[in-house]
Parts: C-alpha cells; sequence; structure tokens
C-alpha cells in the first residue's frame, strides 16, 4: 500500500471510532472515559488530516491550499478504485 | 446541513468485477431494508423526537447511513465497472443493464426502483423507535444473505462492517427507546 493510501487509512480509523464515540455519547453524555478517548481521537485525527491534505491536497473543500488552482475537483474521488 | 469529506467511511477497494454481486448487493442501496430506505427514515423521525438523545441519535445515525449508502454505490460501482455487454448478457444481470447501463440506480436486486412506501415516519417517537430497531435487524439479515453468496474478500470485508454497524445501531436505539420511555412515563404523558 503506498504512502497516502496508509495515511488516509490511519484517519479514516480514527474517524470511525470518533464516529462511534459520538453515537455512543449521545446516549451516555456523563460517560467520561468515552468523552476522554473522544478528545484523544480527536487530536490525532486531526493531525494526520493537516498532514495529509498539507502533502496530498483537500479532503474537504474547506482546505484552501496555498495554489493558484481549485485542488477540490482533483481525482480520486472515493468511489475511484486508485488502480484505475 | 452537511458537508462533505472526500473518503468513504471504511476502505473499499475492489479489484475482481462481479456483476452479479453488484446486483445482489444493489438492494441495500434503492431494496427495502437499504441504506437510502434507513437514511430517510431517520432524518424524517428526529423532526418529532422529544428528547436531546433521541434527537442527536436519529440525527446522526441517519446521516451515517448516507456514508453507508455512499459504501454501496461504491461496491456496486467497482463490481460493475468496465463489464462488456456480453459477459453481463452471459451472467444474466443485461435487463438491467439495458435500462441503466452499469450506472448506480437506487432500485433493489429485481429492479424494483426505490419507493418512500418503505418507510414510515409518525409523530409517535415510541412508535419510530419500535420501526428503527426492526430495521436494523432487517438490515443485519440482509447482510448475512450477502455475507453467505459472496466469495471475494474484497468485497466481504466490507459487508462485514456494515453487518457490524447495524448492530450498533440496534445497541443506540434500544437505549434511545429507553431514555424516551422513562420521560414520558416522568412526564405522565399517558
Amino acid at each position: 500500500m503506498d504512502e497516502q493510501t496508509t495515511l488516509l487509512e490511519q484517519i479514516m480509523a480514527y474517524d470511525f471510532a470518533l464516529y462511534d464515540l459520538q453515537l455512543f455519547l449521545n446516549t451516555h453524555p456523563s460517560d467520561t472515559n468515552a468523552l476522554r478517548d473522544y478528545k484523544m481521537a480527536l487530536e490525532q485525527s486531526e493531525n494526520l488530516r493537516r498532514q495529509y491534505q498539507n502533502r496530498y491536497g483537500p479532503l474537504t473543500a474547506r482546505y484552501l491550499p496555498n495554489t493558484t488552482c481549485w485542488q477540490w475537483i482533483n481525482d480520486p474521488w472515493p468511489w475511484n478504485n486508485k488502480e484505475v | 446541513m452537511w458537508l462533505y469529506d472526500k473518503k468513504t467511511q471504511y476502505p473499499i477497494k475492489i479489484t475482481k468485477p462481479d456483476p452479479r454481486m453488484a446486483i445482489a448487493i444493489l438492494t441495500q442501496y434503492g431494496g427495502p431494508n437499504g441504506e437510502l430506505a434507513a437514511s430517510l427514515r431517520y432524518l424524517s423521525q428526529r423532526f418529532s423526537m422529544p428528547t436531546k438523545e433521541a434527537k442527536a441519535t436519529l440525527n446522526d445515525i441517519g446521516t451515517e447511513e448516507l456514508a453507508h449508502l455512499e459504501m454501496i454505490g461504491t461496491m456496486v460501482h467497482q463490481l460493475m465497472d468496465k463489464v462488456p455487454p456480453k459477459e453481463l448478457e452471459r451472467l444474466h444481470v443485461d435487463t438491467n443493464f439495458v435500462i441503466h447501463g452499469r450506472a448506480v440506480y437506487p432500485s433493489d436486486s429485481n429492479g424494483v426502483p426505490f419507493t418512500a412506501a418503505y418507510i414510515e415516519s409518525m409523530e409517535d417517537p415510541i412508535a419510530n423507535l419500535n420501526e428503527d430497531l426492526a430495521a436494523e435487524q432487517k438490515a443485519r439479515a440482509t447482510y448475512e444473505y450477502l455475507l453467505s453468496i459472496a466469495d471475494d474478500p474484497d468485497v466481504k470485508d466490507p459487508l462485514r462492517f456494515l453487518r457490524e454497524r447495524e448492530v450498533v445501531h440496534y445497541q443506540r436505539f434500544g437505549e434511545t427507546l429507553r431514555i424516551v420511555q422513562e420521560t414520558m412515563n416522568s412526564k405522565k404523558y399517558f
């Protein structure tokens, strides 16, 4: 697996953990352990996301790299097979 | 509102086309127990949810179902992509091909188009949440049927992830139902 895919899959793993914790916290809003885990995963996700976007371009349209060209439209989109 | 993140919720990298499996999986796109029905059901029902926990749960599970819809669409697309028409005919998926080509269209595996008749949205939160619990079990069963006919690990892996999410959502809806019932009892609704 190439470096870009490895980094993206790390972000996906943290973001999934965050979403699962979000659903748990919705019905357990006073669970301090879950809240601590959420904070930890959020820091990791934000850090990796920053690295990814600096190297490979935007994951959201709100990330604006210092270029003259709009990069949001660049391939690959999530449904594209990388090899194709 | 929603902001788009340029990634699927779980990795999907299917390299071996399998048009018959694509059509089987298609029911989770636009079929009765599919992700589109799930998302519309929860996102519509959330407007009449009475507690903050229930509003958040319906909102956020409804949102996750949209990410699952994208995963299913991605799988159908990658399983069908570039397969020659004659090969589709040989595999008996040519009836779908002559209507939609190799596009992703919200129907079930028999080609029956998506309909909002698959879902209900009532003002009564107890009725809604019991429907939601049943919906998660029906989706879990569908993923188990799909897993029982799938061979490719690249197909089975995301299907297992989606099956597991149905179990987690069922758990969260159960907790939400209990919270809503306790709130309604304490306020002497009846």
